[in-house]
């Protein structure tokens, strides 16, 4: 119990930290705000991106193919229908959720890997469809969205997608915490057996998928009405490594991690772009190497370094042993 | 699920005849037919094409089968390929330019080129095997399938964009390997390129199912495909297979993308419509199943070239995929995929 408590006020200062980044030099200056925002948008989609791949152990290849789909429908209907962003992003979210539903419904009876390379080519159709209709969505020109604040500055935008990533979190979180997340990780880990005990995998299955869906259509409908310029190419499989990379990096299956590794690595990305600016790509060679060694050598990515801390502390000072449960996950 | 036996006693007897992998198979033989007599070039396309998806869709197929590996990464040894011919080929085509008199190397020119991308393929595949997939194997078999389709998007990632920082976004490429003016094939005027590529293709599908049924070593490969352990208890080497079966997959791989080069131009992304299209393929045949995979792989061709010829080059992505989802529909474990649990899955 307590080293949950402990957890959550850490996460709970961590939060702080966050929120009053933009505060401390060199944070201070807008480039370095545009970072946070970045961050803060990877740490979103990051999140809903492991509530998917850490629990149900299903891997959204096409992650970004709907986080590009919510950016599109919010996109069009401010563009076409004068619709305020603010409904559109959550129209952007049904959308997504709603052909997220349908991909998983397909997909989700066969097994893994099956819905994880479907999941990729529903992503290139996608992105084959948008290019395909410029009539709408002006193919590969770009559509030009309306943004979302009045303010052209990016540290409004900053505290809305915070607010974004908390409440996809908090929503996450209170999901895995129900008798759902309990299915989830049953259904992760081992499917004969919770099929076994009288879950209905499938149904757990989708009920996930569309979640995570729904939340990265919505963040992509952030993403339209920050950047207010789109093209297909935000649907392109590399984006959803990057998201893939940030994930498992930060720990599988326990949002946290993927949620804080975010910001130092996408932070850290970022001002080595600026540094070899004449080498484009240097920073997914860097996520493709981590993720690499992760993947080998340290499965449990950030969060399983930080319980790693966690049980040397609590052995370190051995008057605090017998309150402590063992570490859980 | 019901067992392959109780399905064979329990379905009626015109079902088991006109069952959903022979209506498709007769359907595409229909069109490969009426398309012979109206449009003969589709036809002829689709034979080049997809006699090169084949060999990538075989190697993905097979790695697969044996490894239980989902090779993400396939597509950058079609990259590795392609650059290797483009680097050997070069200077020869150079000589070539220089002296148009040399007619021995006009014609065998462009095979040291592919000989080596195989070589290269080869030695990459062992490498990957070596330095990513036995370490992972060792420390743990858990979820294996889906870390390794990580490991190996990482993989993807690191190679395109290390080819991007060093090589650079140029394209490199050649014309044609073989300069001379097209042949005629079913009336239908070929480039002696595309029908090379051909040639290429089914030889090699030849010689790989040959060694695959006729060699002791082909046997292993497709005794441990079907059951891990009991290959080692029949005293074959795991890891000595697991290498061979990387390096041919990767090699194979290669070899499609130094015969295409005049079709696919080295550059970094080059390996992702290769990647993509053998994942079709092998969804389309069934995962592991490297026979289903050649036949599949002429399948999805003639299915990009109707689109492309009757609809625009731009939907190539988007119809075979719908059509790929709705097979998977009525036969969720692929064309020829049988509804047995193969090792992975269990």
């Amino acid at each position: 119990m307590l080293v949950r408590h402990r957890r959550r006020i850490a996460l709970l200062g961590v939060l702080v930290v966050a929120l009053v980044l933009p505060y401390i030099p060199p944070f201070t200056g807008e480039d370095y705000r545009r970072w946070l925002v970045g961050a803060a948008f990877m740490a979103a989609q990051a999140v809903a991106f492991d509530f998917t791949a850490g629990y149900i152990n299903i891997v959204n290849f096409g992650f970004a193919a709907f986080v590009g789909l919510g950016a599109y429908t919010s996109g069009i209907l401010a563009v076409d229908f004068g619709i305020s962003p603010w409904i559109g992003m959550v129209a952007g979210g049904t959308v997504s959720g709603f052909v997220g539903l349908l991909t998983g419904a397909l997909t989700l009876r066969l097994r893994g890997i099956y819905a994880a390379v479907m999941a990729w080519f529903v992503g290139l159709a996608l992105m084959g469809l948008i290019r395909n209709v410029p009539d709408i969505t002006r193919g590969s020109l770009g559509l030009a969205v309306p943004s979302l604040l009045e303010s052209s500055e990016n540290l409004p935008y900053y505290y809305v997608i915070m607010a974004m990533l908390i409440v996809t979190f908090a929503v996450l979180a209170w999901v895995i915490r129900s008798r759902y997340g309990l299915a989830f990780r049953a259904i992760g880990q081992n499917l004969a057996a919770a099929r076994a005990s009288g879950i209905n995998p499938t149904r757990y299955l989708v009920i996930n998928f569309v979640l995570s869906c729904a939340f990265a259509g919505w963040i992509g409908g952030f993403y339209a009405h920050y950047y207010g310029i789109l093209t297909p190419d935000v649907m392109l499989t590399s984006h959803t490594v990057e998201v893939l990379a940030i994930a498992y990096i930060g720990g599988r299956g326990s949002l946290w991690g993927a949620a804080v590794i975010a910001f130092p690595l996408s932070i850290g990305v970022e001002f080595l772009k600026v540094q070899f600016s004449t080498l484009p790509g240097v920073h997914l060679v860097l996520y493709g190497l981590l993720l690499i060694v992760v993947m080998i050598y340290k499965p449990g990515g950030f969060a399983a370094v930080v319980r790693g801390l966690e049980s040397w502390l609590i052995r370190s000072r051995p008057g605090d042993t017998a309150t402590e449960a063992p570490p859980a996950s | 699920m019901t067992s392959a036996a109780t399905n064979l006693r329990s379905v009626p007897l015109a079902r088991r005849f006109l069952n959903f992998t022979w209506l498709t198979l007769g359907l595409a033989a229909a069109i490969l037919v009426f398309e012979a007599f109206a449009q003969p070039s589709i036809v002829v396309t689709t034979l080049v094409t997809g006699g090169m998806w084949a060999l990538m869709a075989a190697g993905l197929a097979m790695v697969f089968g044996v490894m239980n590996i989902p090779n993400f990464a396939h597509g950058e040894l079609f990259l590795l390929g392609s650059f290797t011919a483009f680097t050997v080929y070069s200077p020869i085509r150079e000589a070539l330019l220089n002296d148009p008199s040399l007619t021995w190397l006009k014609i065998l020119g462009p095979f040291p080129g592919m000989v080596v991308a195989l070589v290269v393929g080869a030695i990459a595949g062992v490498l990957l095997e070596a330095v990513l997939f036995r370490p992972l194997r060792r420390r743990s078999r858990e979820q294996w399938v889906m870390n390794t389709f990580l490991l190996t998007a990482g993989v993807s990632v690191v190679v395109i964009n290390s080819y991007r920082l060093t090589i650079g976004n140029d394209f490199h490429g050649v014309p044609a390997y073989w300069d001379v003016p097209p042949i005629s094939l079913f009336g239908v005027p070929i480039s002696v390129d595309r029908a090379m590529v051909l040639v290429i293709a089914l030889v090699t599908i030849t010689l790989f199912a040959l060694f695959l049924q006729r060699t002791g070593l082909g046997r292993a490969i497709r005794a441990v495909s079907q059951d891990e352990t009991g290959a080692q208890m029949a005293g074959i080497d795991l890891n000595r297979i697991f290498i061979l079966t990387m390096g041919i997959s990767c090699a194979l791989a290669a070899l499609a993308g130094a015969s295409l080069l005049f079709l696919f131009p080295a550059y970094p992304d080059v390996g992702l419509q290769p990647l993509y299209t053998a994942w079709f393929v092998v969804i389309l045949a069934g995962l592991g199943n490297i026979p289903g995979a050649v036949i599949g792989a002429f399948i999805v061709a003639l299915l990009q070239n109707l689109t492309i010829f009757y609809i625009q080059v731009g939907w190539v992505d988007v119809l075979p995929t719908v059509f790929i989802i709705l097979i998977l529909l009525f036969k969720p474990s692929g064309l020829f995929g049988s509804a047995v649990k193969g090792v992975w899955e269990q």
